[in-house]
């Protein structure tokens, strides 16, 4: 299978002198369901951040469907990130906007200034907006205001906006941190979905490595922006958990 | 500490010192000037306060050093050390030449109350034959505040996006465009509202139409602080999220920053427009019309049974007008 990502030599190093990145080769093939772990400032946030340049890497190629992201500028650099969906641990909907609205900003790559302007008079889009709405179960809260919605409601809202990309990739950014286990697993199993069935490349950072059994078919382990593991989610024993996680950490069961 | 820093605390503190005996000896002066009418040539109060201040600092007892260059030297009782008894001394002499050069008189305030009897009979008295004159400047005034306002917004509002720091790029330009409209708003809105209706009442006359011209500029700069500030506190979560779906800077300002506030900018307008209604009259005043002019008419005229009524009405209207804003304020805070 094709690569997708391919990350050469990335370095971040933070104007506060935090090297957060130090050097980072990773390639991603299509298809893949790849997990991100470590702990809270491994690197984590900031490598999928990179990928889309919502943070600028200090030096390093990026690649992405072959494009060099790193030196993408204006016009391209949008091309490049309409089709890399985000999905975060804040959800990052825009609050006092309707569901529904909330959708079509997945849209906005796409869109000319007054296109986005006249979404609702543009059938297509409304169509596709809905059609995502109900493929995430939320196609009767579509008027709703995403403040009124629950946790879970509001990250599958954020799951319809990056459908809405139409995107090859989906970057999510601890994507179950602030749910309930039950919620955190099913918002989990609605990535898997887009995963197998849109064969969209998945790459997703976690804490429970129960979640990244059940649904990674790759599991790359990040400690102090330096890759420490690389395998599958099986190979991943009580050793190298406390290599990753340092050795006072116990596996936290969910299921 | 590095010894660049020491050099620099250093200089703070000995200017610091030289500032606070020149500044004493300054108030010294005044005050033999005052009470003894005996005038000491200016350049003593130099000499002596650049004397003292360089002797207490190289003693090492003085104030500049206690908050520049802290060191054990220095004690740390106010009342146990030599800074201390010195910012106490700044703090009084202070005091006692404000009281004289504000010329208090308690046996003025306390015996001359009959002075104000007409003004004062004149507020309980008020002369209900003006009143329809007196509410038809009244409206002049609220209309004035009221088109200051709405033509303010459009300005702000997109002056508003440039001055907000977290919006403009950290490059020349972005960081150019923020310092310049930042200053300028800054120095706009120093410049008070009266001074405005001075310069527009001599440009297109004396009436209304200077009156909201003062206060519109007044206006722009002080709505174009509050609105930016209200945008450097917004969520950055959906500013990120936006932008990652490719959405160029335009179409972010619109969809992840406008919904965040709006609500804001409609609370600080409605607060704004209170506020012009109130410096509408003062304004008025200066020849910015409405029933500030018609105020300051009746007083030049000692009419005191018309400025009753004229007083009672502005009472009204801002007591009704703060009133009004406090609540539909408080329902956007719950929208």
């Amino acid at each position: 299978m094709k690569s997708i990502i391919e990350l050469k030599n990335l370095h971040k190093v933070y104007a506060t002198g935090t090297h957060a990145l130090k050097g980072i080769n990773l390639e991603v093939k299509e298809g893949e369901f790849c997990i991100l772990l470590g702990l809270s400032g491994s690197g984590k946030s900031t490598l999928l951040r990179c990928l889309n340049r919502l943070i600028e890497p200090t030096s390093g190629d990026i690649y992405i469907d072959g494009i060099d992201v790193v030196a993408a500028k204006g016009k391209k650099l949008r091309y490049i990130r309409r089709k890399i969906a985000m999905i975060f641990q804040q959800f990052n909907l825009i609050k006092n906007l309707s569901s529904l609205t909330n959708v079509l900003t997945g849209k906005l790559g796409y869109s000319t200034l007054i296109h986005s302007l006249t979404f609702p008079q543009h059938k297509n889009d409304m169509k596709t907006a809905l059609e995502n709405l109900r493929r995430v179960g939320l196609k009767e809260f579509a008027e709703n205001k995403t403040r009124n919605l629950s946790g879970g409601q509001q990250q599958r809202v954020a799951i319809a906006r990056a459908l809405m990309q139409n995107p090859k990739v989906i970057l999510a950014d601890e994507p179950v941190a602030s749910l309930d286990p039950a919620t955190a697993d099913s918002v989990m199993r609605y990535l898997g979905e887009l995963n197998k069935k849109d064969n969209m490349t998945v790459i997703c950072s976690l804490h429970f490595l129960s979640l990244a059994r059940k649904y990674g078919t790759r599991v790359v382990a990040l400690k102090d922006g330096k890759i420490v593991f690389d395998g599958t989610p099986r190979e991943i024993d009580e050793k190298k958990f406390k290599e990753i996680y340092g050795e006072d950490a116990e596996e936290v069961k969910i299921r | 500490m590095k010894k660049e820093n020491k050099l620099k605390s250093g200089l703070q503190a000995i200017l610091t010192d030289l500032l606070f005996w020149i500044y004493i000896f300054g108030c010294v002066f005044f005050l033999i000037n005052h009470w003894f009418e005996k005038v000491i040539p200016s350049s003593f109060v130099v000499i002596f306060g650049i004397a003292v201040g360089l002797i207490t600092f190289i003693l090492g007892l003085s104030a500049g050093r206690k908050i520049f260059l802290p060191t054990i030297r220095t004690a740390n009782k106010w009342h146990k050390s030599f800074w201390g008894w010195s910012v106490f001394l700044i703090l009084f002499i202070t005091f006692v030449v404000g009281w004289n050069m504000v010329e208090v008189d308690l046996y003025k305030l306390f015996t001359k109350f009959q002075n104000a009897g007409g003004i004062m009979s004149g507020i309980f008295n008020p002369n209900m034959d003006i009143l329809i004159v007196c509410l038809t400047a009244l409206a002049e005034t609220i209309y004035l505040a009221l088109l200051a306002t709405i033509f303010a917004i459009p300005f702000a509002f997109i002056l508003s996006f440039f001055a907000a720091r977290n919006l403009m790029p950290k490059t020349f330009i972005g960081n150019t465009v923020y310092i310049i409209i930042r200053t300028i708003a800054t120095l706009f809105r120093s410049i008070e509202a009266i001074v405005w209706a001075i310069i527009f009442s001599v440009w297109v006359g004396i009436g209304p139409f200077a009156g909201m011209l003062a206060l519109m500029i007044h206006s722009i700069a002080s709505l174009t602080k509050l609105y930016s500030e209200q945008i450097e506190n917004i969520d950055s979560g959906p500013v990120e999220a936006i932008k990652a779906t490719g959405a160029s800077t335009l179409q972010i300002w619109i969809f992840a920053v406008v919904p965040q506030i709006i609500s804001p900018y409609l609370a600080f307008t409605i607060y704004r427009w209170d506020i012009n209604v109130r410096m509408a009259t003062i304004v008025g005043f200066v020849g910015g019309g409405g029933i500030g002019l018609l105020l300051l008419q009746q007083q030049q005229l000692l009419r005191w049974q018309n400025v009753g009524v004229i007083i009672w009405l502005i009472a009204a209207v801002v007591w009704i007008m703060d009133m009004v804003s406090a609540k539909v304020r408080e329902k956007l805070q719950e929208m």
